[in-house]
């Protein structure tokens, strides 16, 4: 009924979290967890990369995310934030980094503040899952290799070939509306006029022909019920699929 | 690791089976054809191997990740790909092509020769170019084998040849005759032969390279009239007229200069999308087209299906013609013998 708007109270993560927390195995209890997660997430804002369990790197993720999405929405200038920065981060002078550093890096960042990637786990170790987790912007080498940038490679070429000839393809098309429209343009009004009389389906494509190219070729096609050709868009928008 | 070598056994075995199949039973038409130049190539493989009496060594000066080492190798027995399973596994998966001397590309399963640099080119290299190009000729091969095996023993199937791979065409090709007029695949058909070709690439085939005599080459290709054809012609333009060079994937045989990647586990997703009827000199053939991508490199479906609608139009590769028109395609590689 009047119950107040959560999302406004507080901030919504960008990530999946778990409904349930986990109780990372220690002695302490819940002490101990929270003890653990503060040490994890003292590390990550100190080294912005780490790797751990995944278990651990999981939890942590979620509250390295509240803090840094609190410190952009209330500031350094709110006592609660500024409690809650200084619980979680164990040295000091982090806390700096989180307001001066961290929140001009993610201020207008649409996505989630870190990334996390499942690391391999090779014999020596125990069993358990381990993972990468780290904050978006670090100044490291990426782990993952880029696949976009190299245009040579083999999806790419395939892509850029498809991608010009689509283009090709669109131009010619244009080239031909645009010679049609300007053979109706020099034949006399008076003739235009006794076509449109003789043949009134023809009535609508008459009218596009003032309008742009581009307008008319997107009513043409959604007469035919296609989707409206996009020369430029849609192979935008492919690019950032890739992977 | 445990699980990987119990792979290998278990890869051991099956080529082994394979090898049996090959050597076992009767079958009648392109089967008995098949049949005949698996049992020639592998005899010729075998004198060649014989041929070689004591073993001498090779130094092979490796460079790339993860370091520059020297090799001690065996001179015409070991290949690239031995040199691979000295240094890394990684390298043994990934590497799909070898560059001796920094100016010859050299297949994998290909024996060295003498003392030289090795260098083990991969797809994600920073320009794949001539990877890209083997990577689209094997393909171009595995359709080959697809379209010899798929249809029933009542349509005699004629491979003749495929054009220079070009990867930005789109589509890599394979002109078959098969004695049918007017036919057109219909999308179960198309689909039929992806999945055959799919399941060709899934058994993790090597390419086998082995360079035989022009006589051997014409007794291998008794019944297909078009190599028959094409294998002088392609001698005197490689070596002077006495030999060619031959590949073998499974049991599948077929005329190439190469190269090629080094087995079909390179071979990600794959399709065939079309087969177009082609008017030639040489009479009505059927140009198969495809398309494929590496293994490892995801692309999502609405891109890929991008590239089929692509690879659905007729390739403006060559036409096949009498091999005195042959110009193209078996010259020597000029990117092949010197980079």
């Amino acid at each position: 009924m009047n119950q107040a708007d959560v999302t406004k109270l507080m901030s919504r993560l960008k990530i999946k979290y778990a409904p349930v927390r986990r109780r990372l195995k220690n002695i302490e209890g819940p002490e101990g967890r929270l003890k653990k997660i503060r040490k994890t997430l003292t590390a990550l804002v100190k080294h912005e990369r780490i790797e751990l369990n995944f278990n651990r790197a999981d939890e942590t993720r979620g509250y390295v995310e509240r803090l840094i999405s609190d410190a952009i929405r209330y500031g350094d200038c709110h006592r609660a934030t500024m409690e809650l920065a200084d619980y979680w981060l164990l040295e000091k002078q982090l806390i700096h980094k989180l307001f001066k550093v961290l929140v001009p890096r993610f201020e207008n960042c649409p996505v989630s503040y870190t990334r996390m990637y499942r690391a391999p786990n090779l014999p020596p170790d125990k069993g358990y899952e381990r993972a990468v987790l780290e904050l978006r912007g670090n100044p490291y080498p990426p782990l993952l290799p880029d696949t976009t940038a190299n245009r040579n490679l083999i999806h790419n070429v395939l892509l850029d070939e498809a991608h010009k000839e689509f283009r090709a393809q669109k131009y010619a098309e244009i080239a031909k509306k645009l010679e049609e429209a300007d053979e109706n343009m020099t034949k006399s009004p008076s003739d235009v006029a006794a076509e449109s009389s003789q043949e009134s389906e023809t009535e609508s494509s008459e009218e596009a022909e003032g309008q742009v190219p581009d307008e008319k070729m997107a009513q043409l096609s959604r007469e035919k019920g296609e989707q409206p050709p996009d020369i430029l868009g849609m192979f935008g928008l492919l690019r950032s699929y890739m992977y | 690791m445990f699980q990987r070598i119990c792979m290998n056994l278990f890869r051991k075995q099956s080529s082994e089976i394979n090898i049996k199949c090959r050597c076992g039973a009767t079958f009648q038409g392109n089967a008995e054809a098949r049949h005949q130049r698996n049992l020639l190539f592998t005899k010729e493989k075998q004198r060649q191997r014989e041929n070689i009496g004591r073993i001498e060594k090779i130094e092979v000066q490796y460079t790339g990740t993860p370091e520059d080492v020297t090799l001690m190798m065996n001179k015409g027995i070991s290949t690239p790909f031995n040199c691979a399973q000295h240094m890394s596994e990684m390298l043994m998966q990934r590497s799909a092509l070898a560059l001796i001397d920094d100016t010859t590309l050299w297949d994998m399963n290909h024996p060295l020769e003498a003392d030289c640099q090795l260098r083990l080119l991969h797809f994600r290299d920073p320009d794949p170019y001539h990877v890209n190009k083997a990577f689209w000729r094997s393909c171009s091969m595995l359709l080959g084998a697809m379209a010899e095996n798929v249809f029933k023993e009542e349509v005699h199937v004629e491979l003749h040849s495929f054009p220079s791979p070009n990867v930005k065409t789109g589509s890599f090709v394979y002109d078959v005759n098969i004695g049918l007029d007017n036919w057109q695949p219909s999308q179960d058909e198309l689909r039929i032969m992806s999945s055959q070709m799919v399941t060709l690439c899934q058994k993790n085939l090597k390419f086998e390279r082995l360079e035989v005599n022009v006589d051997l080459a014409l007794e291998m290709f008794k019944g297909n009239k078009y190599k028959r054809e094409q294998i002088p012609h392609i001698a005197s333009q490689i070596s002077e007229g006495k030999t060619v060079v031959l590949y073998r994937v499974g049991d599948h045989i077929d005329l190439s200069r190469g190269p090629m990647v080094g087995d079909t586990s390179f071979v990600g997703k794959c399709t065939v999308t079309a087969v177009h009827q082609i008017e030639t000199e040489q009479g009505i053939l059927y140009r198969f087209q495809g398309v494929a991508l590496p293994k490892g490199f995801l692309l999502n479906h609405f891109a890929y299906g991008i590239l089929e609608d692509r690879a659905k139009k007729l390739n403006p590769g060559r036409l096949p013609s009498a091999p005195s028109h042959v110009s193209d395609v078996f010259q020597p590689a000029s990117e092949a013998m010197s980079l």
